[in-house]
């Protein structure tokens, strides 16, 4: 289970034993069912996740509709991360799709790490600076993609997806119509996507 | 241009006590930082990065007015509008050193503190405060960045145009209408008649 994160950290910088320790003296082991909330609308986010089983969702009501906005699974972060860095309400719902087990870091912990090691401090700084590349990268793709051509990257990226998570669900989170994402589905069935579009 | 040695000292100082509030500074280590500093300045309407470019540099804003937008199909969508205080520069091109998509683009007469990608990590190596200095502001960054997504999102137009135009009033005056309508996501027909309704009552908080 650390070795995981100990991999997923190996890409951001190099810890030693003793700067790992200062982290994972930490973490607590945390396990849901499927179906169940990490955190709702309103509450403040204590938890920074990493996923080690299972797969998680985050979400926000429009009205009736389900807006998905971040799908993670093993080997991934995910946590109403604003209202986890600002000490705010959260804006979403983190729920879970399968029985899953994270390894999880309180606020007030991970400030005491940042303390404790300067090296741990640059992690956070190159793991938030990750989150903001991403976010943007997402948005530009949403402005300059066309709907297919997002389905294509999409699918082309994480294949496995298409079978773990429900269509509904990936279709709200590439925010568009679920018969559009089936029509697009069907589509390539019958011309397996080759890399990009 | 040409500004007097006053006004970029002034300048200088407001950037200190704007990093200040993220993390404790202290003149020594501005003044260590202040060496990897670049003054840039630009006319309006000048392109500080062109689109296929590998963004060079991080920009705070001393004074003026710039815009960020991304050419599609023949259109700019603006998604970053930035004043004095404000950072700006193609994020992506940048820290992935790749080509840039977005075009940074002055809209007044404007001056930057810039620093250079190397000089940045000069900057964390040397300065050991800077760390958090770094994290603190890119926390900041990512918290407003999902802000305004959300909006996006979830917010109709007419709530987005209120609220901006409520913690705005300044960017209103200053901002071409066409570039606020377009970073609003909001037509412009439509930004348009949402102002003119706001003229005649004042806005209620």
């Amino acid at each position: 289970m650390l070795e995981m994160l100990r991999q997923y950290i190996s890409g951001y910088v190099a810890l030693t034993e003793e700067e790992f320790a200062v982290l994972g003296k930490r973490l607590v082991v945390r396990e849901f069912d499927r179906r169940q909330l990490l955190v709702r609308v309103g509450e403040v986010e204590e938890y920074l996740n990493f996923v080690v089983k299972g797969l998680i969702r985050m979400y926000f009501l429009k009205g009736k509709t389900e807006m998905i906005t971040n799908i993670a699974r093993e080997g991934e972060l995910i946590s109403s991360s604003s209202s986890f860095l600002s000490g705010k309400p959260s804006y979403y719902n983190v729920e879970t799709l399968e029985p899953c087990t994270v390894l999880s870091i309180s606020r007030t912990q991970l400030e005491r790490a940042y303390q404790e090691s300067p090296k741990i401090e640059k992690l956070g700084r190159l793991m938030t600076t990750y989150f903001v590349l991403q976010k943007e990268e997402w948005e530009l793709e949403c402005i300059r993609l066309d709907t297919r051509e997002r389905f294509l990257r999409f699918i082309g990226n994480n294949p496995e997806l298409l079978t773990r998570v429900p269509q509904k669900y990936l279709a709200s989170y590439l925010n568009m119509k679920p018969e559009t994402f089936s029509r697009l589905k069907n589509h390539i069935k019958k011309r397996p996507v080759t890399g990009r579009p | 241009m040409a500004y007097s040695a006053s006004t970029y000292q002034a300048a200088l100082e407001k950037l200190h006590q704007y990093l200040h509030g993220y993390a404790p500074l202290t003149r020594n280590e501005f003044r260590q930082m202040e060496r990897f500093l670049e003054i840039r300045e630009f006319d309006k309407k000048v392109k500080v990065i062109h689109e296929g470019e590998v963004e060079r540099y991080l920009n705070v804003v001393a004074w003026g007015l710039a815009r960020k937008y991304l050419p599609v199909r023949n259109k700019e969508i603006t998604i970053q509008l930035a004043s004095e205080g404000h950072m700006i520069h193609s994020e992506l091109s940048f820290h992935y050193r790749v080509p840039s998509r977005a075009v940074v683009e002055t809209i007044e007469p404007t001056v930057f503190f810039s620093i250079s990608y190397d000089s940045l990590e000069q900057l964390y190596e040397q300065i050991p405060g800077m760390e958090r200095l770094g994290r603190l502001m890119i926390t900041d960054l990512f918290i407003k960045s999902d802000n305004r997504y959300f909006n996006q999102l979830r917010k109709s137009t007419r709530e987005r145009f209120l609220e901006y135009v409520r913690n705005h009033p300044d960017m209103v005056q200053r901002v071409p209408q066409k570039y606020l309508a377009s970073f609003l996501n909001i037509k412009p027909e439509t930004f348009s008649r949402l102002k003119h309704l706001t003229r005649g009552k004042a806005v209620k908080g």
